[in-house]
């Protein structure tokens, strides 16, 4: 409690010192003031949000909450944001965005936020959560997707390697898992490759960590050729345990989010990197604070550049060496080269 | 078809030329052959090294994050783009350390597999080393990785790629020089004929008079060189005769008047007389001005105005297809063949009010009135937006092209008196044959330098100079007597004679049916399948056509006049011509189209000229009834709806046989409707046919 204490003074002081220099720049400006609300503290994708703001030299003063992944703060955060009565409000994740801004189907509106208009980053499935659908928000909120379009995937893995059988392990509680399954098992369908999928077991209605390693022994044993890893909070949390498996057990893997390749043991990823997702989401806060386009008008879509990872280590250890084309147009991680994008 | 008389003029004029242009050009080129490929050979090698130094780069890369290089992956889809963009790279490989190919995209192992085994790459050097291989230069660029050398790129330059570049530009030159040669001699021509033929035909004509005592005409006014000098020379005496003879008139009227002796008179009278007798003088007072034309007058300008349409013979359907949008309801390819079709419709329909209209307004107006169309189209075709205006551009153009050439004809037929009209005719078919040799090879040359839309341009410009020519040189108008044009239904009498209707529907039709559905249209378009093949090629291959044409049609002209096998001429052609598109049946390659081209240059120099040399023995009894060049109108009429017909044709073939066997199809049914004729020209006889009229 303490660390996150400090970690919000850190962040206050960055907020002034930010604020100050927006304001030294145009001092006749009054700033915006965005209210963000951080899930798991300060990430790349704030950083690139913010970052947007002092290049495009937009003044705005940045008000920094960070839950700590803890559910319960969010309802102070509403309160505390209506109050403040800030120009936009800024929500990092699935969680903090569901909870903040309420489903777009909710039943008691009042209870969330919804005078003031919003931006929302790394949601995950925003579509039947928090919008009804990509083209518009339908109210006074608009956001980005974070998450590389399935059929984009799929091409990737294939243009790595040739997969006949894909495997998945997932988090049954998770219904981001269950709908990427189905979304895969429907392109392997057609394009000639079966999807082999683990749930994780459940323990007092939480998955349990220590099954994932026996899950991905299981897939080996069916023979998958690829292991796919799926948007999932908790899959995230445990991403060593996961990737270390599917080492151990000499199986390549494809993450959907970067943290399990750029800070773990994934072979390969094909992602929107959170920091260029947090640009565009400021670009989109632009158009709704210095341009006064409503935010209903603003369509949801994903950055247009795909960042490919390879993790270079893993790739030494499986011999699994990728095309050289692929090669070309990926990112390399690799530390012991001292290659960290 | 007899000859145009200034033939022979022109044969010397083109030896001249040729021996004054041809040495020189071909000088210079050997020289600047030789400088570049001086220069491309190491222009070549540096971008051969560029790429190879781009190529291992990537490689290090890949192994530098620890992929060995013997185990790198997809090589292939790595290379293949490379070599797809640099055509004179022929092909790519890595080697180890001891020479052993690991991968290689673009040659045959067993090719380089010797010289590689065979070389010594071991040495540390960090340099390309360049090898003959064969056929191929090698440039070989180390790969080093963390623990030094672990192998070899190597780049294979095609030895024959620069031979095939120096080629290319040999036969550009050729073309341009063939081109700029006829250019020359049509302007020399025209030079000859205007200043000196021309003023020396008239003064042969009045000294002719003369020599007969006839004195009443002098040459037109000659211009100011030794020509005219001479021609104003001779006026000159003409004129000091003339006016002696006013004297001695003058002189005789005052005896006749005032001489008191009667029989003074009465001799003086006789002599008078006896001079009136023996010498004629202008009734005038002094002597009239004798102007001669010569259908010779109008070439230069009927070959320019005709070289700026055919510039742009050889790219029009591929311009079509870049500007192409889809229209609802029409496939593509049908849109492609729309803007021809419509084009060679509008050239029928227009062609006989035009022909009209010349003979009542002037040949003159007509084609001044002409050009402001055809410029318009030339210039909007340039900026052309999409394939509907091109559409209507280029009918603007066929209105003012039909004028032109109406007007040209009507010159002709104007000022050639009845005997001379086929010598009058020939001037026309030279000139429209000699342009659309320039006009297709030197168009293709410059759109393949240019890009299409500045040839257009290029179009617009000469037209322009051939209409300030024509302003400059007919200066008088031509308005001739008016004739009763026939009636349509007399035209329509015209089918009713068998030999004359099946000559339009299996000869002329199917002939033009083969001209403008596979030669105009699917030619050029088939062609350019073939990667190796670029645009100046296909200008190139279209240029042999009127080669072969204007090199057979004399001959096939004196062999018809002097053998009377005039029908199985035309047979024998058609025939020819059908086989010409059905070559890809043999091999679907540019090799085999470029046989038919010829053959089909065969084929039309074998008939053309037969074919209307028919019609006077046809059609004996219609061309006494309407007159022989209406007879010959309707024919050019009737064989204009096969131009309509043959690309439409053609764009309904494509969709369901591709470009090599569509032109196989319009061939098939080309060659059908010939061997038709040819069952029917046995039938035909030979002489005047006069049936036709007991039948009426």
């Amino acid at each position: 409690m303490k660390g996150a204490l400090l970690r919000l003074a850190i962040l206050g002081l960055a907020v002034v010192m930010l604020a100050g220099n927006a304001v030294a720049a145009e001092p006749a400006a009054k700033p915006y003031r965005i209210y963000m609300a951080l899930w798991r503290g300060w990430e790349d994708a704030a950083q690139g949000f913010k970052d947007y703001f002092i290049n495009q030299n937009i003044p705005v003063e940045l008000i920094i909450r960070d839950a700590a992944q803890d559910k319960d703060k969010l309802k102070e955060f509403i309160a505390e944001a209506k109050q403040l009565k800030v120009d936009l409000v800024f929500t990092w994740g699935t969680t903090v965005t569901e909870e903040m801004l309420g489903r777009w189907d909710a039943s008691d509106p009042q209870s969330y936020i919804r005078d003031i208009p919003a931006v929302f980053a790394i949601v995950s499935q925003p579509v039947g959560g928090v919008v009804p659908s990509l083209e518009s928000s339908g109210r006074n909120i608009t956001g980005t997707t974070y998450l590389v379009p399935m059929e984009t995937q799929v091409n990737l893995i294939q243009s790595y390697r040739h997969i006949t059988r894909l495997g998945v392990v997932y988090n049954p509680l998770e219904r981001n898992s269950r709908v990427a399954i189905d979304e895969l098992s429907a392109i392997g369908a057609r394009s000639g490759f079966e999807v082999a999928s683990a749930a994780v077991e459940v323990v007092d209605g939480k998955p349990l960590a220590a099954s994932i390693a026996g899950k991905v022994a299981g897939l080996k044993a069916a023979g998958i050729d690829f292991l796919y890893i799926p948007p999932d909070t908790f899959l995230n949390v445990s991403r060593d345990i996961l990737t270390g498996a599917a080492l151990e057990q000499g199986i390549p893997s494809f993450a959907v989010g970067e943290n399990a390749v750029v800070t773990s043991k994934a072979m390969f990823g094909g992602v929107y990197r959170y920091y260029t997702v947090g640009q565009l989401t400021a670009y989109k806060a632009e158009q709704i604070l210095v341009h006064k386009i409503k935010p209903e008008a603003i369509p949801i879509d994903a950055p247009k550049r795909l960042s490919i990872l390879i993790n270079m280590p893993v790739v030494r250890h499986l011999k699994l060496y990728p095309p050289m084309k692929l090669l070309e147009l990926a990112e390399i991680i690799d530390p012991a080269e001292g290659k960290r994008p | 078809m007899t000859l145009d008389r200034t033939r022979p003029l022109f044969v010397r004029l083109l030896l001249l030329a040729f021996m004054v242009l041809v040495p020189p050009v071909g000088l210079l080129t050997y020289d600047a052959l030789g400088e570049f490929s001086k220069g491309l050979v190491p222009e070549l090698d540096k971008k051969a090294e560029t790429v190879g130094r781009d190529l291992a780069a990537s490689i290090e890369r890949a192994v530098g994050y620890g992929i060995p290089v013997d185990h790198l992956v997809g090589m292939d889809e790595f290379f293949t783009p490379v070599l797809r963009s640099n055509p004179e790279i022929r092909y790519l490989a890595v080697t180890n350390r001891d020479g052993r190919i690991l991968y290689l995209t673009g040659a045959r192992r067993e090719v380089l597999e010797p010289f590689y085994a065979v070389a010594d790459f071991d040495d540390d050097a960090e340099r390309v080393r360049k090898s003959n291989l064969g056929d191929f230069v090698d440039l070989a660029q180390p790969i080093s990785g963390k623990n030094g050398r672990v192998g070899h790129l190597h780049v294979g330059i095609d030895d024959g790629f620069v031979r095939g570049r120096l080629m290319e530009i040999v036969i550009d030159i050729a073309v341009v020089t063939l081109g700029a040669l006829l250019v020359a001699v049509e302007i020399l021509l025209f030079v000859v004929l205007v200043n000196v033929i021309g003023p020396m035909r008239e003064v042969g004509m009045v000294i002719d008079r003369v020599r007969r005592g006839d004195f009443s005409h002098v040459s037109g006014s000659g211009s100011d060189d030794e020509v005219g000098h001479f021609v104003s020379g001779f006026n000159a005496a003409l004129r000091y005769c003339d006016d002696l003879f006013r004297r001695l008139e003058d002189y005789i009227d005052e005896v006749k008047a005032a001489h008191f002796d009667k029989s003074v008179v009465e001799r003086v009278g006789e002599i008078e007389a006896r001079v009136r007798f023996l010498f004629r003088f202008s009734r005038q007072g002094q002597p009239d001005v004798i102007t001669e034309r010569q259908a010779a007058d109008i070439r230069l300008p009927l070959f320019l105005f005709v070289f700026a349409e055919e510039m742009s013979r050889s790219f029009i359907p591929l311009y079509i297809r870049d500007l192409s949008v889809p229209i609802p309801g029409l496939s593509p390819d049908l849109v492609m063949a729309l803007p021809i079709a419509l084009f060679m419709l509008l050239i029928a329909v227009v062609s006989p009010s035009a022909a009209l209209a010349a003979s009542r307004l002037g040949s003159r107006r007509i084609f001044l009135m002409g050009l402001v169309p055809a410029t318009m189209g030339f210039v909007l075709s340039a900026w052309a937006y999409s394939v509907y205006d091109f559409m209507l551009w280029r009918g603007i153009t066929a209105i003012g092209y039909a004028m032109v050439t109406m007007a040209c004809q009507s010159y002709i037929a104007q000022i050639s008196k009845q005997e001379r009209r086929a010598q009058g005719l020939g001037v026309y078919v030279g000139a429209v044959l000699t342009a659309s040799i320039c006009g297709t090879g030197i168009g293709g040359v410059l759109a393949e330098r240019v890009g299409y839309r500045p040839t257009f341009v290029v179009a617009a410009v000469l037209a322009v100079i051939a209409g300030m020519l024509i302003y400059r040189l007919l200066d008088t108008p031509q308005v001739s007597e008016q004739r009763s044009s026939p009636h349509l239904r007399q035209y329509l009498g015209l089918l009713r004679n068998w030999r004359f209707s099946a000559l339009i529907l299996f000869a002329a039709i199917p002939s033009k049916i083969a001209l403008t559905g596979a030669f105009f249209f699917l030619l050029p378009l088939t062609l350019m399948l073939d990667t190796a093949v670029d645009l100046g090629d296909v200008a190139r291959i279209m240029m042999i056509y009127p080669i072969v044409v204007v090199t057979l049609s004399p001959l096939a002209a004196r062999l018809a006049d002097r053998t009377g096998w005039k029908a199985g001429l035309v047979a024998l052609g058609g025939v020819i011509g059908g086989m010409a598109l059905v070559t890809p049946l043999i091999e679907n390659s540019p090799q085999m189209l470029a046989l038919g081209v010829v053959l089909l240059g065969v084929s039309h120099g074998l008939s053309a000229s037969p074919q209307l040399a028919m019609i006077p023995d046809v059609c004996w009894t219609e061309c006494r009834n309407i007159g022989q060049t209406n007879v010959l109108a309707f024919l050019r009429f009737a064989e204009r709806l096969g131009s309509f017909i043959g690309p439409l044709l053609a764009a309904a073939f494509l969709p369901f046989f591709g470009y090599y066997d569509s032109i196989v199809a319009v061939g098939a049914i080309s060659l059908g409707l010939s061997l038709i004729f040819v069952v029917l020209s046995f039938a035909y006889g030979s002489g005047p046919h006069i049936e036709a009229e007991l039948m009426e």
